[in-house]
């Protein structure tokens, strides 16, 4: 998909609830190459309304024997529904999607068929 | 008979663990299943085999020990909620306050270095932006 992007000349930003600390691990940590943005109050979130407010989270204490929970600390926690957001030169919207699951990430073929109909 | 019950409560320890281990792994590759049923019909057996194993001793008259009352707590309470989790899956959608057509909201952020960002700085270029619900 990267390489759809590129031949449009696409900027990716992704946008959480992160604060700036975890998004520069997340960013060092799985080597990506595009913008994180930091929103940790949920304003932006919030403005463009996606916020979800019963996602559950294992929240930092929990106790893992090679990665996986023993003790979890699950708790409710406010962010964002995930949502694409194709955006033209002209600051114009012109493709959403949104996971009803927020478990899984926009599928890729629908993304790329999206931007090929926007910028082809 | 203490072996038998060991052993069921031991299996369904593993069953649970290696089935959320394998989940887990599955995030940060990207290929968590939409439809997990797999996984869940191995929590649900991993549960199973501890229960069966901690109220075998309670068939012979016996009643179940702590070293098997531990892991098969263990195994049900992991088991159980991986079982949650997914009930809780379904996001709330349609509060979203831009539609296609829209111009973009105009919004201040940081980036993962710290400094300011606003969305004026995006005027003239392509964008993806992604809301992403954050780090595991």
């Amino acid at each position: 998909m990267s390489q759809d992007l590129k031949k449009y000349d696409v900027e990716i930003m992704a946008l959480s609830k992160d604060t700036v600390k975890d998004a520069a691990h997340n960013k060092a940590r799985d080597g990506l190459n595009f913008t994180l943005l930091s929103d940790p109050q949920l304003e932006v979130i919030k403005q463009y309304g996606l916020e979800h407010h019963k996602a559950i989270e294992f929240s930092s204490g929990s106790f893992t024997l090679f990665g996986i929970p023993l003790a979890l600390v699950p708790s409710v926690k406010k962010m964002a529904i995930p949502t694409s957001i194709i955006i033209d030169e002209k600051g114009i919207i012109r493709w959403i999607d949104q996971a009803d699951d927020y478990r899984l990430r926009s599928n890729e073929d629908r993304i790329r068929a999206a931007l090929h109909e926007t910028f082809g | 008979m203490a072996t038998v019950a060991l052993g069921l409560v031991s299996a369904g320890l593993l069953v649970v663990v290696v089935t959320w281990g394998a989940y887990l792994a599955s995030i940060p590759k990207g290929n968590v299943a939409a439809r997990p049923v797999g996984s869940i019909i191995l929590q649900l057996l991993g549960v199973g085999l501890a229960i069966v194993g901690v109220t075998w001793p309670l068939c012979e008259g016996g009643a179940p020990g702590v070293g098997l009352i531990i892991p098969a707590s263990l195994a049900t309470m992991m088991g159980g909620l991986f079982l949650f989790l997914l009930t809780q899956r379904k996001t709330p959608i349609g509060n979203i306050k831009v539609s296609v057509g829209d111009k973009l909201l105009a919004f201040a952020s940081q980036d993962s270095d710290g400094n300011s960002f606003h969305s004026d700085s995006l005027a003239g270029k392509r964008v993806f932006l992604k809301f992403f619900r954050g780090g595991w």
